[in-house]
């Protein structure tokens, strides 16, 4: 079986027609393999958020294929992009977008529920999670009550809470400051290596970069994929 | 249902405790506000059948297009008789209304509508707080509600006062006896009645009032007496009942005012909690984006949101029900009674609880209309 969790094939995406068109992402062919850690880095409007809102199957390419775990994704389709975010995809956004209304648990377990996990599985898998990413002490508080960085983390904690096969990461540290940013991004690698997962981030911190296994340069909708040597 | 649907929606809700407790509140009293217009609507159409609805009768003899109990004409006595004597009426009873002025002890003069009853009382009061009906027989004695003693200037039996000149004395007080027109009923017997509408000779009354004999249809007996007794129209209690209402409520400036009160109350209510629902779903527009990006389907976020619906809602609707309970046991005993029936409290709740799902449409089109892309623009 093929160790490739997510392929682009010849993504384009653009907006307008006729003179206004604008190009952001021209044919963009990339793999991504089980467990391969990827981040994606670019200057502003180069396109970054579109090719990972391609990726997060919240957005449709203008041409080309997006394949996940071997199959073709319908973007005409959107209840079945939905299924595609609930059972797949993995998410971690900016300001980690907790509920506010729901404790820390509570949010873990709501969206646990929310893919179809059962109750038994629900339970264990958050207690593995709250002890691996140290949340719990948090776990009976609020979103308000906890710092930038534990919000980034229990955001960690639900982006892999259901074993999705990618998980994708906009900015994760981009309202923390470089201690809480680094160990955020250590954590979320460490998880997904231990998940297997497809680990895409977004960020504008170089000093991330040794980090990952590979690096995704993006600019005017070009990707170029440059190999890490650790 | 989905296991996350009422933990999301319940908590959405209730995490600004000030704010939840003020929505409530604001649908709470939309609802009252609602149910006091229709409740005293209620009020009055009970208030303007009161006396036909308690007298008894299956039948009412009047003049020919009598618009209502509180105008009846004059009609011959001898009517009484002629009823009687049509096959399937059991008996046959007068009654004569009409108006007058009463001469407070003070000096003030009231508009009063004098209902004399004949010998069996059929059509007079149906509760008392003091004395009795029966004294009435007595020369120049009255009864009124104790609900207009203070503006007749009357509290006690014994009490006097006069109408059209004539002295009258207080042989009792009734209880819930309430007028539609703002001149209290004033309750004596006809001799007594004929002595303060001059207007009426000896020999005329208002209505004649039948009951039907035991298994007589009282329709095919009214059709009998509108065939067989000249120059006078017979319905049935229920037919009477229904024209006097309809009248008032209908053919008058007050019952239209009172049924467009109503109705705007009824609109106000919903509009204060389509609002309210709407400005708590886009309160949490970027939270509902947040469940879209991370694989919750629209038919769940549809389904929170009317749970809110129907949560705030009900919680609304109970608390205004109390509230109004509240206000109907203490108008009970005023002139302006607010008053319910089981049909109208059912038909309210239903119009409110489809006010809630019409108030959740709002909201489901702005969650519709949605890009959960926006999530990553913070």
């Amino acid at each position: 079986m093929s160790s490739d969790v997510l392929v682009c094939q010849g993504i384009s995406k653009s907006y307008g027609e006729g003179e206004q068109k604008e190009q952001v992402l021209s044919r963009v062919d990339l793999t991504f393999q089980k467990g391969q850690a990827s981040v994606l880095i670019g200057p502003s409007g180069s396109g970054k958020t579109t090719l990972l809102s391609i990726l997060g199957c919240l957005l449709a390419p203008s041409e080309g294929e997006l394949i996940i775990n071997s199959e073709a994704v319908n973007f005409k389709d959107k209840s079945s992009l939905t299924e595609v975010r609930r059972l797949k995809l993995g998410f971690i956004f900016q300001h980690a977008q907790l509920l506010p209304f729901l404790t820390i648990k509570e949010n873990l377990v709501v969206f646990a529920r929310n893919t179809g996990m059962q109750a038994d599985d629900i339970e264990q898998r958050i207690q593995l999670l709250i002890e691996r990413l140290q949340l719990v002490a948090m776990a009976p508080k609020f979103p308000s009550q906890l710092s930038g960085g534990q919000r980034q983390r229990v955001a960690i904690a639900r982006a892999l809470l259901h074993r999705p096969s990618i998980v994708l990461a906009d900015e994760p540290t981009a309202a923390l400051d470089w201690h809480n940013g680094q160990t955020v991004v250590e954590l979320l690698l460490d998880q997904a290596r231990v998940e297997q997962a497809v680990l895409v981030v977004v960020t504008h911190d170089v000093r991330m970069l040794p980090l990952f296994d590979r690096i995704l340069a993006i600019e005017n909708g070009i990707v170029q994929v440059k190999q890490n040597v650790k | 249902m989905n296991a996350v649907i009422l933990p999301v929606a319940i908590k959405m809700l209730s995490h600004n405790k000030l704010r939840f407790f003020m929505t409530v509140t604001g649908i709470s009293m939309a609802f009252f506000l609602a149910a006091a217009q229709i409740g005293l609507l209620v009020g009055w159409v009970n208030t303007n059948s009161a006396i036909i609805n308690h007298a008894g009768a299956d039948l009412w003899v009047m003049a020919k297009e009598t618009r209502t109990f509180d105008y009846g004409t004059a009609i011959p006595r001898h009517r009484v008789q002629q009823v009687s004597s049509v096959p399937g009426v059991k008996w046959a009873e007068s009654m004569l209304i009409g108006w007058a002025t009463w001469h407070h002890p003070q000096g003030k003069r009231i508009n009063v509508e004098v209902i004399g009853l004949d010998d069996s009382f059929t059509g007079g009061p149906w509760e008392f707080a003091s004395g009795s009906i029966e004294i009435t027989r007595q020369p120049d004695t009255v009864v009124v509600d104790e609900l207009y003693g203070d503006m007749l200037g009357v509290w006690k039996v014994g009490d006097e006062a006069e109408i059209q000149g004539h002295r009258v004395i207080m042989g009792g007080f009734s209880r819930g006896v309430r007028t539609f027109t703002a001149a209290p009923f004033v309750f004596t017997s006809i001799r007594n009645a004929q002595k303060y509408t001059p207007y009426y000779r000896d020999d005329e009354i208002s209505y004649v009032l039948a009951r039907v004999a035991e298994g007589e249809d009282p329709m095919k007996v009214r059709d009998l007496i509108n065939q067989s007794v000249s120059n006078v129209e017979a319905l049935t209690s229920s037919e009477f009942a229904e024209r006097s209402v309809k009248y008032w409520m209908l053919e008058t400036g007050i019952g239209i005012t009172v049924i467009i009160t109503a109705a705007l109350g009824m609109l106000v209510g919903a509009v204060i909690m389509s609002q309210t629902l709407f400005a708590i779903t886009q309160d949490h527009l970027p939270n509902y984006a947040t469940l879209l990006a991370l694989g919750f389907h629209h038919k769940t976020l549809r389904s929170i949101i009317l749970s809110q619906s129907f949560c705030l809602g009900g919680l609304g609707i109970s608390l205004g029900a109390v509230l109004f309970g509240v206000a109907s046991n203490a108008s009970a005993t005023s002139p302006i009674p607010l008053e319910t029936t089981n049909y109208v409290s059912i038909a309210l709740i239903i119009f409110f609880l489809l006010c809630c799902i019409g108030a959740s449409w709002f909201s489901i089109r702005a969650i519709f209309k949605l890009d959960p892309v926006m999530v990553f623009h913070g």
